[in-house]
C-alpha cells in the first residue's frame, strides 16, 4: 500500500494528450489518461474519488489559464483512499462551482493553441510533483 | 535599512541617434539598446529580433499582447545593483540611493503562446482601467526564432530577460542626472522599531507570490518563489528591483516587475509607518500548486507573523482560482495567532457580478478589499495603430469568438486589460 505524500500514491487524473507522451514510464507516479473526457469531467472524477476517501495533491484550480478558455486539466489524487478529509471535498466542490460560473465560449481553437494549452496544463502538474518538464519535453 | 530614492521625471520619449535623458525627455536609440539585448547569449538564442516603438498617454493605439512592464531604475550608491540576480549579481538591495525614471516605463510585448494575453490602450475607455496608459512607455516587440515552439521555457526566459536588460540600459542614462524629486525609506530593526514607536501597532505586509510554472512565476533575487519556503525582505528590497515578474497569464491581476517596484502596499505603509503604524517587514509567500507546499508555507507565514508580534498584517494575491486558497490559508492561520488581517484580492464574481467572488472563502477573511469584477464585460473602441497584434485577441482569457469584431472594436471581459483588477490595490476599481 503506498502511503500518503509518497509518489507511489500518485495518481494523476489527465486529458492532456502531453501528459502521458512526456511522462509515461518516468516515475513512480500513474497517470490515467482519459482524452474523451472534458475539463469539467475530471473535476468531477476526482470529487467522487475524494468523497470515497482519496485526498488531493494539487490545487483542482492550478493555473491562471480560465476553466472555460482551455479544454485541458490534469490534476493529481491519491491512489488510496486515506480517510475523507473535509477541506478537500469542499476545496473540490468549490473547484466545479467556479467552472460552472464561467460562461461557455464558443470558439475554435487551432491547433497550435491546443498545443500551447498542453503545455502550460503539463508544466503546471510538472511542477508541482517536482518533475522535470523540460526533460520531459525532450523525450 | 534605508534607501533613497531620486525621482527623474520623464514627460517625453523620442528616438534619437543617442542615448541620454536632457530636460525630462529620454533619447534613446533603438540600434543601441537592441546591441545591448543581444550581448545576452540567451536573447542571441532565441530571439530572432525585436521591434521598438513609443506609446504616448492619450495617442490612439493598442499594445498588445504584453508580456511585462519595467520602471528603468539605476543604483547610484550603497550595495547592490538593479534586479540582483538576474542582472546585477547577488548582493543585498535595499540601501543607499536609486534613481528612478518616473513616468515612463519598458513594455515587453509579442507571442509566446498561442493564447498570449495584455491589453494595453493609450486613450479611450480602456485606457482608464489600466495604470500604464498614464505612462510614456518604450515598446519592445520581440519576435521568436525558429524552432522556438519547442523550447517555450528557454523563450519565455530569453524575453523576460531582454525587458529587464532594455530597463536597465535606458534607467543607466539616468545615473548622472539630478533627480527632480527625493524621498527617503526607512524600517527598523525588531529592537530598535520597539523602542522607537512603542505605542504603535506592529504591521507586516504579506506579499504573496505567483510562483505555479510557466508563464506563471516570480523571481526573488533570481530565484523561482516556488523553490523558497516563506520568508522575510526588508520593504525597500523590492523597490530596489529584488523581486521580478515572469508570469504573463491572467492580464488583468498579475502583478509586473512595474508592480513590485512600485508597491502600493508597501508605499502606502510607509506612508503611515512612524504615524499610525510601525511598518515592521515584508513577509513574501509563494503560491504553489502542489498541497502540501500550500499547507507548508502559509504555517510559516503565520509562524512569522507571531515571532514578529504583530498587531495586524495586509495580504495581497496574484491571479485567480489557486491562489484564492493560499489567500484564505494565510489570512485564517494568521488571524488564529490573534493578528488582525486584511485580505487585498479581485474578483471573478460572473458578467452580471452576481456569483461567489473566489474560489474559497473563511469567516475569518472579515475585512477584504477588492480589486473589481475581472468578468465584467467592456467595449473597447478600435484605435489607429496597433503595436503588437491582435491575433489573439478571440481566444485569450476574457475574449471570445468574435470579440475581435469586424469594425475593430473588441468586446471582452476586464480580465483581458493589462493591471485593470491588480490585487495589491494598484488600480482604481474598488467597491466601498
Amino acid at each position: 500500500m503506498a502511503t500518503a505524500y509518497n509518489p507511489r500514491d500518485f495518481l494523476i487524473l489527465t486529458n492532456n494528450p502531453l501528459v502521458p507522451t512526456c511522462m509515461e514510464g518516468r516515475g513512480l507516479y500513474t497517470i490515467r489518461f482519459q482524452p474523451e473526457r472534458s475539463f469539467r469531467e475530471i473535476l468531477v472524477e476526482a470529487r467522487d474519488m475524494v468523497y470515497a476517501g482519496h485526498i488531493l495533491y494539487t490545487h483542482p484550480l492550478a493555473g491562471s489559464v480560465k476553466p472555460n478558455e482551455t479544454p485541458y486539466k490534469s490534476l493529481v489524487v491519491s491512489m488510496e483512499p486515506h480517510g475523507f478529509d473535509a477541506q478537500h471535498g469542499e476545496m473540490i466542490a468549490n473547484a466545479i462551482a467556479v467552472f460552472d460560473k464561467f460562461k461557455p465560449l464558443q470558439r475554435s481553437l487551432g491547433p497550435s493553441v491546443l498545443e500551447d494549452f498542453q503545455l502550460i496544463d503539463y508544466t503546471l502538474l510538472a511542477g508541482a510533483i517536482g518533475f522535470d518538464a523540460q526533460a520531459g519535453l525532450s523525450k | 535599512m534605508k534607501l533613497e530614492l531620486g525621482y527623474i521625471q520623464i514627460k517625453d520619449i523620442q528616438f534619437s541617434k543617442e542615448c541620454k535623458v536632457d530636460n525630462g525627455t529620454l533619447y534613446v536609440d533603438p540600434d543601441a539598446v537592441k546591441a545591448y539585448l543581444y550581448e545576452d547569449d540567451d536573447v542571441k538564442a532565441w530571439v530572432k529580433d525585436f521591434g521598438f516603438d513609443i506609446a504616448k498617454p492619450g495617442e490612439s493605439v493598442r499594445i498588445t499582447p504584453v508580456k511585462d512592464v519595467i520602471e528603468p531604475r539605476v543604483k547610484v550608491e550603497g550595495p547592490g545593483g538593479v534586479f540582483p540576480g538576474v542582472i546585477s549579481k547577488v548582493e543585498t538591495v535595499g540601501s543607499g540611493k536609486t534613481h528612478v525614471l518616473r513616468g515612463m516605463a519598458v513594455v515587453t510585448a509579442g507571442k509566446i503562446v498561442g493564447f498570449q494575453e495584455g491589453i494595453i490602450d493609450m486613450s479611450g475607455p480602456g485606457a482608464e482601467y489600466t495604470p500604464f496608459s498614464k505612462l510614456n512607455n518604450l515598446v519592445v516587440v520581440a519576435e521568436p526564432n525558429e524552432g522556438y515552439q519547442d523550447h517555450k521555457h528557454e523563450y519565455e526566459h530569453a524575453v523576460r530577460i531582454a525587458g529587464l536588460r532594455a530597463a536597465t540600459y535606458i534607467g543607466e542614462l539616468g545615473r548622472s542626472v539630478t533627480p527632480d524629486e527625493t524621498a527617503e525609506f526607512e524600517t527598523y530593526g525588531i529592537k530598535e522599531g520597539l523602542e522607537k514607536l512603542p505605542n504603535l501597532p506592529r504591521v507586516a505586509y504579506v506579499h504573496m507570490l505567483q510562483s505555479q510554472g510557466l508563464l506563471h512565476d516570480t523571481y526573488v533575487y533570481g530565484v523561482d518563489a516556488k523553490r523558497s519556503l516563506t520568508t522575510i525582505l526588508c520593504p525597500t528590497e523590492t523597490m530596489d528591483g529584488a523581486i521580478i515578474s515572469g508570469n504573463c497569464v491572467s492580464a488583468c491581476d498579475k502583478n509586473t516587475t512595474y508592480h513590485h517596484q512600485n508597491n502600493p502596499v508597501v508605499a502606502n505603509l510607509f506612508a503611515a509607518h512612524g504615524k499610525t503604524l510601525n511598518y515592521v517587514c515584508n513577509i513574501i509567500t509563494n503560491e504553489n500548486v502542489y498541497l502540501a507546499d500550500k499547507q507548508r508555507s502559509s504555517d510559516w507565514t503565520a509562524k512569522l507573523c507571531r515571532l514578529l508580534d504583530l498587531d495586524g498584517a495586509l495580504v495581497s494575491q496574484e491571479g485567480f482560482g489557486n491562489p484564492d486558497t493560499d489567500l484564505i490559508m494565510n489570512c485564517k492561520k494568521i488571524e488564529l495567532q490573534g493578528v488582525k488581517t486584511v485580505i487585498i484580492t479581485d474578483e471573478y464574481a460572473g458578467q452580471d457580478g452576481k456569483s461567489q467572488s473566489l474560489a474559497d472563502a473563511d469567516p475569518l477573511a472579515d475585512a477584504v478589499v477588492t480589486g473589481g469584477n475581472a468578468n465584467e464585460v467592456i467595449i473597447l473602441p478600435k484605435m489607429d495603430k496597433v503595436i503588437g497584434t491582435l491575433d489573439y485577441v478571440d481566444v485569450i482569457a476574457g475574449g471570445h469568438a468574435g470579440s475581435l469584431r469586424p469594425d475593430g472594436t473588441i468586446e471582452a471581459e476586464l480580465q483581458v486589460i493589462t493591471g485593470a483588477t491588480n490585487e495589491m490595490g494598484f488600480n482604481r476599481l474598488s467597491a466601498r
